[in-house]
């Protein structure tokens, strides 16, 4: 649903989004309809265009019932000759890129702040502001999240990259969460190259205002489709580490902590009874029906697949009924 | 048997090591590559009109999305 939240950023960037999948155009319509999703939902009914891409998942086979024909699920990004700028697959199919990680990717820029939770520390001179980017700043399992640490450093002053010299305080950040955020390495721009004549040297540093880009995502500790969500809010606590000099003199060094806090969302799912009652966010369509046709279209082609899935399912659900409940 | 839980905690309607269930394998191909033209296509939207990619975008950046299932 992330997708269809910023379909308007797509719009406002001028960067067209198209989604493709196995599905027929029946669901795909009401889907739009019910759900006011306005980029084209592609119906590649025999998998033709996920084959000719390459990316088929080709360890499901006809034998799989309604599994046969899925992609390895990713995005590509393009420019406008339509050739490949990024592209987005990830190891789990669950990860997924916000919305707003796909147009930043479009545009090669942070999309400004959109009233999403910002956490402001920092000195007179070096201002710092931490935000979180993506589905309105909110942590969510699996959706792939960016924390922008952004400095503002007033006129004449910089902070250090590594190599750092001597007794200076190189500029680091850590971030944590409570059990179930994941934090990637944070990701800085490039350094400038700073002459100092006096000593003959020429430090790594940066000036001005840049930003620093940390990946975020939630996984289910903190926020799971399996049960309703414990916490509706988070704190990620965001420690920077940092020196400013300028031309003559340094800054002490300072170390700080801002705290950002975080709204946890449900996840989205399809209301088939597989996912209901969990305490996950249904989508306001029945879908039990849609299932039966997809099972009957695939079954008509592969008949043997039919019988074998649906008693994986039934396996499946024996063993859901029998299982201890939390 | 129970539904297995995997690395980030769903729980799916296959067992871990299902090929359903498994990403992407190590060094597998993810298609066209970054400096590569996208293939064009040609699907229904909808509505049931003939999408075709280039024309459809004329000049503009694209974001092409495939995800498993609007239906599981």
């Amino acid at each position: 649903m992330e997708l269809r939240d910023a379909q308007e950023k797509f719009r406002e960037a001028g960067v067209a989004l198209y989604a493709i999948s196995y599905d027929d155009r029946k669901v795909l319509a009401e889907l739009a309809e019910t759900l006011g999703i306005e980029y084209p939902l592609l119906s590649d009914i025999d998998s033709s265009v996920i084959r000719d891409y390459g990316i088929l998942n080709t360890q499901v086979e006809p034998n799989d019932g309604i599994l046969y024909g899925i992609p390895y699920p990713g995005a590509y990004v393009t420019d406008e000759d339509g050739v490949v700028v990024e592209k987005f697959f990830r190891d789990s199919y669950k990860r997924r890129e916000s919305a707003e990680n796909l147009i930043e990717a479009a545009l090669g820029r942070l999309l400004p702040g959109d009233g999403e939770p910002t956490a402001i520390g920092g000195e007179p001179e070096v201002r710092l502001t931490a935000s979180l980017h993506g589905g309105g700043g909110t942590l969510k399992q699996g959706a792939q999240r960016k924390l922008v640490v952004r400095f503002e450093l007033g006129e004449g002053l910089h902070v250090y990259g590594d190599p750092v010299p001597e007794g200076m305080r190189p500029t680091r950040i850590e971030v944590t969460g409570p059990p179930g955020v994941k934090v990637g390495e944070p990701s800085f721009p490039p350094t400038e190259r700073l002459r100092i004549d006096a000593l003959d040297l020429e430090l790594p540093v940066w000036g001005g205002s840049f930003d620093v880009v940390i990946p975020v995502y939630a996984t289910s500790e903190l926020a799971s489709e399996c049960h309703p969500v414990e916490r509706t809010r988070a704190t990620l606590e965001v420690t920077v580490h940092y020196q400013a000099c300028n031309d003559s003199t340094c800054l002490l060094p300072k170390s700080e902590t801002l705290l950002l806090e975080v709204p946890v969302l449900p996840v989205d799912v399809q209301s088939i009874s597989l996912h209901q009652g969990h305490g996950q966010r249904e989508l306001a369509i029945e879908g039990e029906r849609h299932l039966r046709r997809l099972f009957l279209r695939k079954g008509r082609a592969h008949p043997l697949g039919l019988l074998r899935f649906v008693w994986s399912q039934v396996r499946m659900e024996l063993a859901d009924r029998l299982r201890p409940r939390r | 048997m129970r539904p297995a839980i995997d690395e980030l905690g769903f729980e799916a309607p296959a067992p871990i090591g299902h090929p359903g269930r498994t990403g992407l394998p190590a060094g597998y191909p993810t298609g066209p590559e970054i400096g590569e033209r996208l293939p064009d296509f040609e699907l229904p939207d909808p509505a049931g009109r003939t999408v075709r990619f280039h024309a459809d975008r004329g000049n503009s950046k694209a974001v092409v999305v495939f995800y498993r299932s609007a239906v599981w």
